[in-house]
């Protein structure tokens, strides 16, 4: 150990908290401790840490730091942490020498080590002590910061890390374990990206990206697989995983996906365009045409395809949410097949609009249950059921109500 | 869409449809605020209900007990809704039509489900009224009218439960200085008419 070093990392923890020093001072203290006192040099580091944070009334840094669990460190302490680096990504700038996943048995944190803090490279699959790094918080998620001021040194470790799986529904930014199958395998919307899809447990669904990278495969649709540590995004309120990090194993078995959200509410509107609806015939376009057999983008049809379909708000008495419903659903609620529904509009002098009134008389004003994905603020509706009068729920509000009436 | 409330997890929408509040008869009849969210001559506007909470719409299921067409340039029809607690009064004029050609074919007594906008209004005798311009008014069946009696039941248990945790909430304290063990016990004389 070298006295500049020394002076260095008291300079760098001060510093990263918004600290200038002299450094000058530092090793004046230093030396003074060392040479004239024949103190320890580590033990004079941790004497003149300790005086500069009280002199700055700071929560004193250099004293024996008390490891922390990785699970539960949050932004603005300065923590030391023992833990096993699982995963090392490409850092985003020049300014960031290393990135990567640092786990303990009781969780796992992202990390970044700053360029600045000249930090000898970490290895993946290596434990180290990490002392005096600062937690902050990048978009929600906690990270751990490895500055000038931190102190790296690598342990032998044989703890065994098992990552704790989580259910799909309680995952929040950060790093994740999951046991999923892959339900859905989307076309790339990028050059960079290997692989986009859904994936999913009996508990929900969500996003998942891989990128190119070397050594990273594809996952298998239909597959279960357990994933370890994979970086968890919150994008536009909505939680989604990149598994560049990620180990990901398959498994035997298979998952019931539980996907789509479930809503539960009345039908208070129906929107034009809900009903018997004509459909453009050319292939692959398949919009709906006007009353006037009017496409979009083919203009005027001579031919075209009836479907049946709703368009409508579900309104839970707090929040409203607009939804669609594809033929097969509407077939079963209005108890009208899409046949007769043609037949109907056929015959009846108010044409198409009868249907429309049928669907809506058997509709309106009722409570449903309804499951589906959420697209561009509507819910596309895979299961829709009517809710039925449940005697318990009469049982508990009476209790509710008469509770505190006395 | 100025003056439109921009709040709740669909902000990122323009137009938010605003929700049917569930309110049994013997609260809205209490109603005596109306206010109008900005200065908009289209912004929306609001019934405060005692219980604490903002209504724009509503639904109610009940049975239609009477209906009368009046009018002869102007035709529109009145109609009377009962819940368990008490009695509904609807409008449905020409801006209504939709609700007006439903109520026209109902014959009373019926069960029937209805959204509409509810109204403050000066009778000629002085006193306070409300009435509800119905949207649409649906034949339903009784077990509707029973899952929106509990429906109904809930939301007002909720928002007596919850005094002040709204800004409109504590406005409705000011306004109205209700005594919540009368709300709570309209709402059980509702519950207990249905049958377990």
């Amino acid at each position: 150990m070298e006295v500049s070093d020394a002076v260095e990392r008291i300079s760098g923890k001060m510093e990263a908290r918004g600290i200038a020093v002299d450094r000058s001072q530092v090793e004046k203290k230093i030396r003074r401790l060392v040479e004239e006192f024949g103190v320890q040099l580590a033990e004079a580091e941790r004497t003149v840490t300790n005086e500069l944070a009280r002199e700055h009334s700071l929560p004193s840094p250099g004293a024996r730091a008390q490891e922390r669990e990785i699970r539960g460190l949050s932004a603005g302490e300065w923590v030391t942490v023992q833990g096993k680096v699982v995963a090392l990504t490409n850092p985003p700038t020049p300014a960031i020498a290393q990135a990567g996943i640092l786990a303990d048995p009781s969780g796992a944190v992202r990390f970044t080590v700053w360029a600045r803090a000249k930090a000898k490279p970490l290895s993946a699959g290596k434990w180290y002590r990490i002392e005096s790094a600062v937690v902050d918080e990048f978009r929600g998620v906690e990270k751990l910061n490895i500055h000038s001021g931190t102190t790296i040194a690598e342990v032998e470790s044989e703890t065994p890390l098992i990552p704790a799986v989580v259910p799909v529904k309680d995952l929040r930014p950060g790093v994740g374990s999951v046991r999923v199958k892959v339900v859905q395998d989307w076309e790339p919307s990028h050059e960079r990206m290997l692989q986009a899809g859904l994936l999913g447990d009996e508990t929900g669904t969500l996003k998942f990206t891989i990128w190119k990278e070397e050594g990273k495969e594809k996952l298998q649709q239909g597959r279960v697989y357990s994933i370890y540590y994979a970086l968890v995004d919150e994008f536009n309120g909505r939680l989604q995983l990149n598994l560049s990090t990620a180990i990901c194993l398959p498994e035997e078995g298979d998952i019931q996906v539980r996907e789509g959200e479930e809503v539960r509410g009345v039908i208070v509107h129906l929107a034009p365009g809900s009903g018997l609806i004509k459909r453009c015939p050319v292939e692959g376009c398949n919009r709906v045409l006007s009353r006037q057999n009017y496409c979009p983008v083919h203009e005027i049809q001579k031919d075209f395809r009836y479907d049946l379909r709703i368009k409508g708000v579900l309104d839970d008495g707090i929040r409203t949410r607009n939804i669609l419903v594809q033929k097969d659903i509407v077939e079963a609620l209005s108890g009208m097949k899409l046949e007769e529904a043609v037949a109907l509009a056929e015959s009846s002098p108010l044409g198409m609009d009868e249907v429309f009134y049928r669907i809506r008389d058997a509709i309106l004003g009722r409570y449903f249950q309804v499951r589906g994905s959420e697209m561009d603020g509507r819910i596309l509706v895979r299961e829709c059921h009517r809710i039925r009068f449940d005697p318990a729920d009469l049982a508990a509000l009476l209790n509710r109500a008469g509770g505190e009436a006395q | 869409m100025n003056g439109r409330r921009m709040q709740g997890p669909r902000s990122g929408q323009i137009f938010d449809r605003e929700p049917a509040r569930r309110v049994f008869a013997a609260e809205l009849r209490e109603v005596r605020l109306q206010f109008r969210e900005g200065e908009d001559e289209k912004s929306p506007s609001f019934v405060l209900l005692p219980t604490g909470a903002r209504c724009n719409r509503i639904l109610l299921v009940g049975t239609l007990t009477e209906k009368e067409r009046r009018g002869d340039q102007n035709v529109f029809y009145r109609a009377r809704v009962s819940d368990p607690t008490g009695t509904f009064s609807l409008m449905a004029g020409s801006y209504q039509p939709e609700a007006m050609q439903q109520i026209a074919k109902i014959e009373p007594p019926g069960f029937v489900a209805v959204i509409g906008k509810p109204n403050l209004f000066e009778s000629q005798s002085g006193s306070m009224l409300v009435s509800v311009k119905a949207e649409s008014v649906t034949t339903v069946d009784r077990e509707t009218r029973d899952l929106w009696v509990l429906d109904t039941a809930r939301a007002t248990l909720q928002r007596l439960e919850e005094p002040g945790a709204t800004e409109d909430s504590k406005r409705a304290q000011e306004e109205y200085r209700i005594d919540p063990a009368v709300y709570r016990k309209m709402v059980y004389d509702a519950l207990a008419q249905l049958k377990i």
